[in-house]
C-alpha cells in the first residue's frame, strides 16, 4: 500500500498553497516596493514545497506500518496525559501534576500498578528539590505552597 | 605557530576547574544517555540544552558541557550496541556486528575496554584534525560574500540527506518545512508580520530549543511506546575484563585507520557519522579480514567506534568554521550557539578565539576523562542499562518537560513541545527526516538575510548568486549532493544491510 505518502503529499501542497499565497498578501512595506520584499523567500519556499508534495504523491514510498487502531489510542490517551500535565503544572503544582504523568506513563508502559506510583512520586521530589534547590531554578509548588 | 599559542591560550580556559567540572559531568551524563537503548547523541544534547540555558551558563561552560555530553554519548552508545545488540543511533549500528558476538562469546568486558580504546583513539586524532583544519577553513570562509553563504547554506541542505539517505525529496521537503517555520514571526528587515495570526506569542517566531526537544525527544516516547511497551531487555552478563597489551596493540591500526576515515566523513558535508563508521567498518573487513569478522573479532569493534567518534569531531569542523552542521547533534549544537547569541562561522574564530580554543581544548581534556570513566567505571553504566525502559522513558520525557518549561516558564511551551512531538512522530511514519526540520529553523533567518542582502546589492539581479566562482563551485557541489544519493545511495545502502544480515 502507498497511501501514506499520498495523503501527506496531499496535505503538504495545501499547506505550500495556503503559504504562498498568504505571503503575496503581506502589506507592502514603509517605502514602496523593493526588489526582494519580506515575501521573496517565503514564495521560494512555497514552490519547493509544492514540487517536493506534488514528487511524494506521484512516487510515494511504501508505507511503514501504522500501529493498531488500539496502540493509536494509547497513544493519543498519552498525549493526552502530557497536555493535562503542562496544564497542571502550575495550578496543582509540579510534584503532583509530575507524580502523576510519571506514574501513568510508566503504568501505561506495562510497570505495575504499585511500581509506577513509586517511580512517580521518587522521580518527582528528586528533580523537584535537584532544580529548586541544587540548580534553583524555580518549579512551581502549586498546591502545597502551604 | 599560531595555533599552538592559541591551543595553548585554550587549554588555560579549559583546565580552570569550573571547566573541568562541566566537562566531567557532561562526560557522565552523556555516557549515561549514550547507553540507554533508543536515546542518541541528539536527543541527549536536545534534552540538555534547556537545562543549560536556564541555568544562564556562561557560553564556554555550556559549550564544553554539551560537547562533552555529545562525546559522551557517542562512547555510550557502543554499550548497549555491545550488550543489548541495540544500537542507541544509527552510527552505532556497525558496532553491534562483531561487538554483540563477542559479548556473546563472554568476552563482554573486552569489548567495552577496547571499543572506550578505539573511542579515544578516534576522538583524540579527529581532534587534532579540527585544530590544524579548522582554523584554514575559517580563513578561507572570510572571503565568503552574502551570495556565497546562500549557496553553502543550500549545499547544507542538499547534503543533508547523505549519501545513505533515501528520498532525497523528503529530504528537501523536511527542510522547506524548516524553512517555513524560520519565517514565522516579526521580519527583522521590514518589521512586516508573517505568519503570526496577531498572535503575540508568534511575533518573535517558534522557539527551536522547544521545537528540537519535541521532535526528539517526545516523539521517541511515542515510538518506544508503540515498538516495546513493556517488554524487559536481555542483557549478556560481563565477565572480568582480562585485557592484554598485545591486545590493545592488536586493535591499534585499525584504531588509527578508522579514526582518519572517520574524521574525514564527519568533515565533508552530508557523509556524517554512520558513513564514517560503516567505511571504517567494511575496510577493516577488506584489510584485514581472515573469516572471523563478524564473529566477534575485536578489530570489528575497534574500527566502527573509531569511525564512529572520529566523524563526531570531523562534524564540528563545517560546525564552527562554517556556521554549517553536518549531523544532526551538531545541528542541534548549533542551536545552542544561535541561542546564546554566538553566530557560528568564520567570524567566530576571531571574535570568540577564546571560546572556540577554549572548547577544543576541553574535548581533550573530555575525552581523557571518558576514558578514564569508560574503563574503570564500565559497570555503574551498564548497571543503568538493567533498569527496564518503562521507569526510565517516563523521566527522561520528565525531564526533557522541566527543561522546557524552565527556559520561560511558561506552559504554553509545554503545550508546542507536545504537538512538535505528535508532528515528529507522524513525519517519522511517513520518512520524512528531522534532522533538516530543525536545520531549516537554525539558519532560515540567515539564510533569507544573505539572500536579501545579495539581491539588494545586485539591484534585484538574480545572476548575482551565481557570478562568481566560489559560489558555482558551491552550487555544483550542492547538486552533486542532491543528484548522487539517488545514484549511488541505492548501493551502499543494499551493502549495509549485506554486512549487517550476513552476521545475524
Amino acid at each position: 500500500m502507498r497511501i501514506n505518502d499520498r495523503v501527506f503529499g496531499m496535505l503538504m501542497l495545501i499547506l505550500a498553497v495556503a503559504y504562498g499565497w498568504e505571503a503575496t498578501q503581506f502589506p507592502m512595506p514603509f517605502g514602496g516596493h523593493e526588489s526582494v520584499g519580506p515575501e521573496t523567500f517565503p514564495i521560494m519556499l512555497s514552490i519547493i514545497l509544492g514540487i517536493s508534495s506534488i514528487y511524494m504523491m506521484v512516487r510515494p514510498d511504501p508505507d511503514e506500518k501504522w500501529a493498531p487502531a488500539a496502540m493509536l489510542v494509547e497513544l493519543a490517551i498519552v498525549v493526552l496525559a502530557m497536555l493535562a500535565f503542562a496544564w497542571a503544572i502550575e495550578p496543582i503544582g509540579f510534584m503532583p501534576a509530575a507524580a502523576l504523568v510519571v506514574s501513568f506513563l510508566c503504568w501505561r508502559m506495562g510497570a505495575s500498578v504499585s511500581k509506577s506510583v513509586m517511580t512517580g512520586v521518587i522521580s518527582s521530589v528528586a528533580i523537584f528539590f535537584l532544580f529548586n534547590h541544587v540548580l534553583e531554578l524555580a518549579l512551581p509548588l502549586g498546591l502545597l505552597e502551604f | 605557530m599560531d595555533t599552538i599559542s592559541l591551543l595553548m591560550q585554550g587549554f588555560a580556559v579549559a583546565l580552570s576547574p569550573e571547566s573541568i567540572m562541566f566537562a566531567v559531568v557532561g562526560a557522565i551524563l552523556g555516557t549515561l544517555i549514550g547507553a540507554l537503548p533508543g536515546l542518541g547523541p541528539a536527543n541527549g544534547v536536545a534534552i540538555l540544552i534547556p537545562l543549560a540555558f536556564s541555568l544562564g551558563l556562561s557560553p564556554t561552560s555550556s559549550l564544553i558541557l554539551l560537547t562533552s555530553v555529545y562525546a559522551g554519548a557517542m562512547y555510550g552508545g557502543r554499550i548497549s550496541s555491545i550488550l543489548l545488540n541495540i544500537p542507541g543511533d544509527e552510527p552505532a549500528m556497525m558496532t553491534c556486528l562483531d561487538g554483540y558476538p563477542m559479548a556473546l562469546k563472554g568476552k563482554a568486558a573486552e569489548a567495552l575496554a577496547i571499543s572506550a580504546i578505539a573511542s579515544f583513539i578516534g576522538s583524540f586524532i579527529a581532534t587534532i584534525g579540527l585544530v590544524i583544519l579548522a582554523p584554514i577553513l575559517a580563513k578561507f570562509a572570510l572571503k565568503f560574500g552574502p551570495s556565497e553563504y546562500f549557496a553553502l547554506f543550500a549545499l547544507a541542505f542538499a547534503t543533508l540527506g547523505g549519501i545513505t539517505g533515501k528520498n532525497q525529496f523528503k529530504t528537501l521537503m523536511a527542510a522547506a518545512i524548516g524553512l517555513m517555520i524560520a519565517t514565522v514571526g516579526i521580519d527583522i528587515s521590514t518589521g512586516v508580520q508573517r505568519y503570526t495570526f496577531n498572535t503575540l506569542e508568534l511575533f518573535e517566531g517558534v522557539d527551536f530549543i522547544i521545537a528540537i526537544v519535541g521532535l526528539f525527544a517526545i516523539s521517541e516516547l511515542l515510538f518506544f511506546l508503540e515498538r516495546h511497551a513493556g517488554d524487559g531487555l536481555k542483557q549478556v552478563a560481563i565477565n572480568k575484563l582480562k585485557l592484554s597489551a598485545k591486545d590493545i596493540i592488536k586493535v591499534l591500526p585499525a584504531s588509527i585507520r578508522g579514526a582518519l576515515l572517520g574524521f574525514v566523513s564527519g568533515v565533508l558535508p552530508g557523509a556524517g557519522a554512520s558513513l564514517g563508521s560503516f567505511i571504517s567498518y567494511t575496510l577493516e573487513k577488506r584489510t584485514s579480514d581472515k573469516g572471523e569478522f563478524g564473529h566477534g573479532d575485536p578489530r570489528g569493534v575497534a574500527a566502527p567506534e573509531a569511525g564512529n567518534n572520529g566523524a563526531a569531531s570531523g562534524a564540528l569542523v563545517p560546525m564552527l568554521t562554517l556556521g554549517v552542521p553536518g549531523s544532526g547533534t551538531t545541528a542541534v549544537l548549533l542551536a545552542m550557539l544561535i541561542s546564546l547569541n554566538i553566530s557560528p562561522g568564520p567570524m567566530l574564530f576571531q571574535q570568540n578565539a577564546d571560546l572556540v580554543w577554549g572548547v577544543i581544548a576541553a574535548m581533550f581534556v573530555g575525552n581523557l576523562v571518558l576514558l578514564l570513566l569508560n574503563i574503570p567505571m564500565v559497570g555503574i553504566f551498564v548497571k543503568l542499562l538493567s533498569i527496564p525502559p518503562k521507569y526510565l522513558m517516563p523521566i527522561v520525557t520528565l525531564i526533557a518537560s522541566v527543561g522546557i518549561y524552565s527556559v520561560s516558564h511558561s506552559a504554553l511551551d509545554l503545550y508546542f513541545m507536545v504537538g512538535f512531538g505528535v508532528a515528529g512522530y507522524i513525519f517519522r511514519k511517513v520518512d520524512i527526516p528531522l534532522v533538516p526540520i530543525i536545520l531549516g529553523m537554525l539558519l532560515g533567518p540567515e539564510m533569507e538575510k544573505s539572500l536579501r542582502h545579495a539581491l539588494v546589492l545586485s539591484d534585484g539581479d538574480w545572476s548575482v548568486l551565481f557570478n562568481s566562482g566560489l559560489s558555482i563551485g558551491l552550487w555544483t557541489v550542492a547538486i552533486l549532493g542532491l543528484v548522487l544519493p539517488i545514484v549511488v545511495g541505492p548501493i551502499v545502502r543494499a551493502k549495509m544491510a549485506r554486512s549487517k544480515n550476513s552476521t545475524r
